[in-house]
């Protein structure tokens, strides 16, 4: 199960289908795409795994593989062996 | 209220060698100490309009550009900026002092000044909004933040866009416009009787000289404005004027990439940012001929070319 990583809260500005995000733990600023976007939510909002996630955003696993793996080097999500 | 015009050249060179010539510059009080004649000269040219403050008043930063010791009180004579013991900056020849006092003042405010959101940006403002103006040195932001100047905009400031973090006005810090090179020509040319410094040449930014803001820009300095455009400006030789609207994240990030103390501020440093780009429209403009721009920056302010 992939989980939002404890201590982020998300606060983030969405423009055309692109967003800004504040990084809670390092103070960075990312530049998200809305996939990328609808991840974190669907993660803050339960832990999931990469068949719930394709489902629940539209997109094909091995899509939201790649992005788990951007936002697990963001320090944005993490796994859980849950 | 007295302002600096009311000192004599005497009184205000006094002043500057004993207590420290205090005066108000938007939301901060200077102190500013120094023996060295061009700093009174160049406080005298283009502070005249700036109110006095006395001894006793709260001081926001001091300013003491100071000569440097040794050998060099003779050969080549040298100025540096003490501030509170620290000495931030190399020499600079003695003629540079009142430019160094302009630097010296910014590094002050850039570096302390954390109730804002403090932006490497010209600002000018018109009908209550302010057009906001983040750009890389050589972009020709201040030639064209003169040029608005002259036109009638009132000046916030050329440097240092401030953006309180309580509720994202805009609060003025006007000071003389730094000017540079062919700029100072033209904008001698552009609005003539505009008042200058000595230009200083040799320096590591080439000529140098600084225009006298605007009587009314100092007089209203406590007045805020509210965001209205943000425009990233950039001077491409013999273009036509074109503004082109900018996708509002990746705006965002040029907006924090300007702001010096973005990181710092944390998550109300990310809050103010994006309270500011939902409030403003934002474009990259590209212009040649000043007029043009004016006239674009006329247009954006409703009021016609």
């Amino acid at each position: 199960m992939w989980r939002l990583t404890p201590g982020q809260a998300l606060a983030s500005h969405g423009w055309d289908g692109e967003y800004v995000l504040y990084n809670d733990l390092s103070g960075d600023t990312h530049l998200l795409t809305g996939m990328a976007f609808r991840i974190l939510r669907q993660v803050q909002a339960s832990p999931s795994t990469i068949v719930m996630l394709a489902q629940s955003c539209g997109a094909d696993e091995g899509e939201i593989e790649s992005l788990l793996a951007d936002l697990e080097l963001l320090a944005l999500v993490e796994y859980c062996p849950c | 209220m007295l302002t600096l015009s009311s000192l004599s050249p005497a009184e205000l060179r006094h002043r500057m060698s004993i207590d420290g010539l205090r005066f108000q510059t938007g939301a901060f009080v200077a102190c500013v100490t120094s023996p060295i004649s061009h700093v009174a000269d160049g406080l005298e040219r283009l502070y005249g309009d700036y109110p006095l403050r006395d001894k006793h008043d709260f001081v926001d930063f001091y300013l003491n550009l100071v000569p440097v010791g040794g050998l060099r009180r003779w050969f080549k004579p040298q100025v540096q900026f003490d501030h509170d013991g620290l000495r931030p900056f190399q020499p600079l020849p003695h003629d540079q002092a009142f430019s160094m006092f302009e630097w010296a003042l910014n590094w002050c405010v850039s570096g302390r000044a954390h109730s804002y959101l403090i932006i490497h940006a010209a600002v000018v403002e018109k009908n209550g909004r302010a057009a906001i103006l983040p750009a890389p040195p050589g972009s020709g932001k201040s030639t064209l933040c003169a040029a608005l100047v002259s036109r009638g905009w009132r000046l916030l400031s050329d440097e240092l866009t401030l953006i309180r973090i309580q509720d994202g006005q805009v609060v003025p810090s006007p000071r003389p416009i730094s000017l540079k090179n062919g700029s100072i020509e033209l904008i001698g040319r552009y609005a003539p009787g505009t008042v200058f410094s000595r230009p200083v040449a040799d320096t590591a930014k080439g000529t140098i000289a600084h225009m006298r803001p605007p009587a009314d820009s100092v007089r209203r300095a406590q007045e805020t404005a509210q965001p209205g455009w943000i425009v990233f400006p950039r001077y491409v030789a013999n273009a036509a004027p074109a503004l082109i609207p900018l996708p509002r994240a990746r705006a965002f990030l040029k907006i924090a990439e300007n702001a010096f103390n973005y990181s710092l501020l944390g998550a109300a440093g990310f809050k103010a940012v994006g309270d500011l780009v939902e409030a403003t429209d934002i474009f990259d403009f590209s212009y040649s001929a000043l007029d043009d721009a004016v006239a674009v920056f006329e247009q954006l302010a409703g009021l016609g070319a």
